[in-house]
C-alpha cells in the first residue's frame, strides 16, 4: 500500500471511530425552566420544545425542599382547555437559587400519550 | 494487503463493532430512563399469568374484585387518571365495550393511576366518583393510589390497556388514546371478541 493509501486507510479509519464512538445522542433537552428577574421575586417559565404539549389540566409543580409546591399557569389554553398554548409560569418569591423537584405531565405531538415528566432542579 | 496494514484494519473493525455494541446497550438503557421515546404500539402481549392485584379502594363495585374471581371472564384493564385528556377522551370507546360485551363476558376494570403527589387532588376518591359520573363510567374502578398495579403490570403511559384471558392470562396490550369506530377501537373490539369467544 503506498503512503498516500495509508494515510487515505488512516483518516477513514479515524472518521469511523469518531462515528462508531459517539454513542448515543444524549435526551433531548424539551422540557427546562427559563427564570427572570420581576420586581424581587423570580419568575420562572416552563418551556417545552415544540415536539411536546404540556397538560393544563394538572398543571406543572415544583416542589420545593421547604415543602412548598408552587403550581405553573397560564390564561392562554388550546381550544380544548386540555394544553398550555404558551409556556406556564409560576413566581418564587425573592432572587435564591432553585432548588427543588419539577413534575410535568406531558405529551407529544405525535402521540397519543400522557406521561409524567420528573426534573431535579 | 501488507500484514502490519491488515492488523490495523481488523483492529479498527474490532474497535468499531465494540462501539456500536456500546451503542445499542446505551440506547437500551436510554429508552428505559427517557420518558421521551415512543409509546409503543397496541399488540400482542408475550402471553404470562396476569398478576393478581390488590386494591383496596374501589368505586362502582360493592367489594374489591380479585383476578381469581374473574376467572372465566375477559377482562379489560384500562390504566388511567382524569387528569389525562387522552384518557377521558377515550372513555366513550370503553362505555361502549362495556355496554356491548358485560352481559357476553366481559369484564372492564379502570385503575386510576395518578400522576402527581396528593396535592393535586388526583388521590381524592371524591374527585375520581366525580370524574365517573361526568364520564358516565359504571364499570368497577380501582384506586391505585400507591402506583401498586401500575408497577405490578410495568405500565408507562397514560391510557394503558391490557386484555386477559378467561383462564388469566395476559394476551394484548397497548396503549394510546382511540375513539368510537376508528382504527384502533376495532381492533380491540375485535379482540374482545376474540377472547370472549374461546
Amino acid at each position: 500500500m503506498s503512503t498516500a493509501g495509508v494515510r487515505l486507510t488512516g483518516l477513514m479509519a479515524a472518521a469511523l471511530l469518531v462515528v462508531a464512538c459517539a454513542g448515543p445522542a444524549p435526551p433531548p433537552a424539551e422540557l427546562r425552566v427559563e427564570t427572570a428577574p420581576i420586581g424581587a421575586d423570580t419568575r420562572m417559565t416552563l418551556v417545552a420544545g415544540p415536539d411536546l404539549k404540556i397538560n393544563a389540566r394538572l398543571k406543572p409543580a415544583l416542589e420545593l425542599a421547604d415543602g412548598t409546591v408552587l403550581r405553573f399557569d397560564s390564561p392562554r389554553l388550546t381550544a380544548d382547555s386540555a394544553y398550555f398554548a404558551e409556556p406556564p409560569w409560576a413566581q418564587l418569591a425573592g432572587s435564591r437559587r432553585i432548588r427543588g423537584t419539577l413534575r410535568a405531565s406531558v405529551c407529544r405531538v405525535d402521540e397519543l400519550v400522557c406521561r409524567s415528566v420528573t426534573l431535579q432542579l | 494487503m501488507p500484514r502490519p496494514a491488515l492488523l490495523f484494519a481488523l483492529s479498527l473493525a474490532t474497535a468499531g463493532a465494540g462501539a456500536l455494541a456500546l451503542e445499542s446497550a446505551g440506547r437500551v438503557e436510554a429508552q428505559a430512563r427517557n420518558p421521551f421515546l415512543g409509546a409503543p404500539e397496541p399488540g400482542a402481549a408475550e402471553p404470562g399469568p396476569a398478576p393478581a392485584w390488590r386494591n383496596t379502594s374501589w368505586l362502582n363495585s360493592d367489594h374489591p374484585l380479585t383476578l381469581k374471581e374473574l376467572r372465566g371472564r375477559v377482562v379489560l384493564l384500562n390504566f388511567w387518571v382524569f387528569t389525562c385528556y387522552n384518557c377521558t377522551n377515550t372513555v366513550p370507546s370503553l362505555v361502549d365495550f362495556d355496554r356491548k360485551y358485560r352481559d357476553q363476558g366481559l369484564t372492564l376494570i379502570g385503575i386510576h393511576t395518578p400522576e402527581f403527589p396528593p396535592y393535586a387532588g388526583e388521590h381524592d376518591k371524591g374527585n375520581v366518583q366525580r370524574a365517573l359520573a361526568k364520564h358516565g363510567i359504571e364499570y368497577p374502578n380501582a384506586q391505585d393510589n400507591d402506583n401498586r398495579t401500575w408497577n405490578l403490570y410495568g405500565i408507562r403511559y397514560w391510557p394503558s390497556f391490557v386484555l386477559i384471558d378467561k383462564k388469566g392470562v395476559i394476551r394484548y396490550e397497548g396503549a394510546g388514546e382511540f375513539h368510537l369506530n376508528d382504527g384502533t377501537y376495532d381492533l380491540w373490539d375485535e379482540r374482545i371478541r376474540e377472547l370472549l369467544a374461546e
